[in-house]
């Protein structure tokens, strides 16, 4: 699985480099970004505009590393995708994430 | 229906195969819009998804079949199984869509998500479970 760091900000902007967040690779993406919190980053920036397709084990991976950061942390998505789009939408999870459309106005807010 | 040429595929029970299968069946899906389509790939891959991890727990040698029609309406995706597979109540139970308290982060459900996904999706979905070989059948009209 490919993940990229960016230190921008004061948050850590993590790119995932991948076309599917789904259950071939949940596992390894929480694991890989647990220990990113675990080595206290705790603003993080998760860019997704390269990933078309996610499902729920990705979803499900996701919300770990959110309840993970708990209420001391942030994490923010930014270039969410039709396909992403769509999961968040049908597990009503659009309500939990704050999405945004670029990466400078995930930094920003 | 008058129906096309239907893709049969008999896939090996792995997560990659999973992913295989679902882009094929997603490939005849061109009548559908962009959403449609989105939300479509991903109540396929939640069902066999569900298979490899659950009906066949990750079992070396297990198959999927799979036959996807389609016609002027809509899609019809039959999906079998001989694995342990799920209690047709337990199918029937779950709910269309998730209800929880987005608030409270920590009981953000983390799993347990994909039946509801399938039945929210599909037009009409039926499961059944019978001598050793269970079946999902799950139409989808093109336009709702």
């Amino acid at each position: 699985m490919l993940m990229e760091d960016l230190s921008e900000g004061g948050c850590l902007v993590v790119s995932l480099k991948e076309k599917r967040l789904d259950a071939v690779i949940a596992a390894s993406f929480r694991e890989a970004m647990v220990a990113r919190i675990d080595q206290g980053q705790r603003n993080i920036v998760l860019d997704m505009s390269q990933v078309s397709f996610m499902d729920s084990s990705g979803l499900g991976a996701v919300v770990y590393v959110l309840k993970h950061l708990g209420h001391t942390g942030r994490l923010h998505i930014c270039g969410v995708t039709p396909g992403v789009m769509a999961v968040l939408k049908l597990t009503r999870m659009d309500r939990v994430f704050k999405t945004f459309d670029s990466r400078q106005a995930a930094i920003a807010a | 229906m008058n129906s096309d040429s239907p893709l049969h595929l008999v896939v090996p029970a792995t997560l990659l195969d999973a992913r295989v299968a679902t882009e094929r069946i997603v490939g005849l899906c061109d009548r559908f819009n962009t959403e449609d389509r989105a939300d479509y790939a991903t109540a396929v891959m939640e069902w066999l998804v569900n298979v490899v991890k659950h009906s066949y727990a990750h079992a070396s040698g297990a198959q999927i079949r799979i036959c996807a029609v389609t016609g002027p309406e809509a899609i019809e995706l039959t999906i079998e199984d001989s694995g342990q597979g799920m209690p047709p109540w337990k199918f029937d139970a779950a709910p269309s869509e998730l209800d929880f308290d987005a608030t409270d982060i920590t009981r953000l459900p983390e799993s347990g998500m994909g039946l509801a996904i399938i039945k929210s999706v599909m037009d009409s979905v039926r499961y059944h479970s019978t001598s050793g070989v269970n079946r999902l059948t799950a139409v989808r009209r093109w336009q709702r």
